[in-house]
């Protein structure tokens, strides 16, 4: 296969999947780390930071539940799931809907006057942050990455 | 004071004797647990075996030499789920297999045929049918 081929790259089974789900995870991640500092410093650069992570966090989860369902349908023919996989399959939407209410409680706090990031905010990016974890700890073991070559 | 350094070389030969036995305890766990998946191995490489086994994502054996209208029948030993789909997609397609399960299809015709898990392509198996 060569690398170069943009056809042969895009059609390459369902490895779009694996390699767009880095994104969401990694801005979700960073997001979560300037709330909590812009928390801590009360300086508002760090928030307009995590704000700006979870846009593109949210605008990524599409692609990235797209590709997954794809997945789905093309490898395994939208047979019904069990196990590993409908967790996967679930935590993963939870997951992506989660970031996405996250970005939207950010959009309308700056819309307000006040421009403050409501307290359950935080508490909801840590447990979005521990569904993120789970269900990329499961995707993980599901591709094999802990398995030595 | 020379009680005291007595009973401190009492504590440390005792402590020293409890993490040399802990040592050994686990040294033969693990021992144990490294060996035991080679010698199933081994068992499960016998010529004319028609039994594939999925562990560790791959199939064992990788390649199979069969006579006409045998059945083979893959088990999938692993925590995750795998697939057997013949390159062509047409011949044989199992559903996903979850751990113990299993998947059988009988070879009829001579020749050789390629397939994978299509959740994992990279593991790949052959089939010689003779």
């Amino acid at each position: 296969m060569n690398p170069f081929n943009i056809r042969e790259a895009l059609l390459a089974k369902h490895a779009q999947h694996v390699v767009l789900i880095h994104f969401p995870i990694a801005l979700c991640m960073v997001g979560v780390a300037f709330d909590f500092a812009a928390y801590w410093t009360k300086r508002s650069a760090l928030a307009t930071a995590a704000y700006y992570n979870f846009t593109v966090a949210a605008i990524f989860t599409v692609p990235v539940v797209a590709t997954g369902l794809l997945a789905w349908q093309f490898q395994l023919e939208g047979e019904k799931l069990k196990g590993i996989l409908l967790q996967h399959l679930v935590l993963g939407v939870i997951s992506s809907v989660m970031i996405c209410i996250v970005w939207y409680v950010h959009f309308r706090s700056r819309r307000a006057l006040e421009q403050r990031l409501p307290r359950y905010c935080l508490a909801m990016e840590l447990v979005v942050m521990a569904l993120v974890a789970v269900t990329a700890h499961l995707g993980g073991y599901l591709t094999g990455v802990n398995v030595s070559a | 004071m020379r009680r005291s350094i007595a009973q401190q070389s009492r504590t440390a030969r005792v402590l020293g004797t409890a993490i040399l036995g802990a040592a050994a305890a686990l040294s033969l766990s693990l021992a144990s647990s490294v060996l035991r998946p080679s010698s199933v191995i081994a068992a499960q490489e016998k010529p004319g075996a028609t039994v594939v086994t999925i562990d560790n994502f791959s199939f064992a054996p990788m390649q199979l030499e069969i006579p006409a209208g045998t059945e083979v029948t893959w088990i999938n030993k692993d925590d995750v789920p795998h697939t057997v789909v013949s390159d062509d997609h047409k011949l044989f397609k199992s559903r996903a297999l979850d751990t113990d399960e299993k998947f059988s299809f009988t070879f009829k015709d001579p020749g050789t045929y390629e397939y994978f898990c299509s959740v994992h392509p990279k593991m790949v198996g052959k089939i010689v049918v003779k």
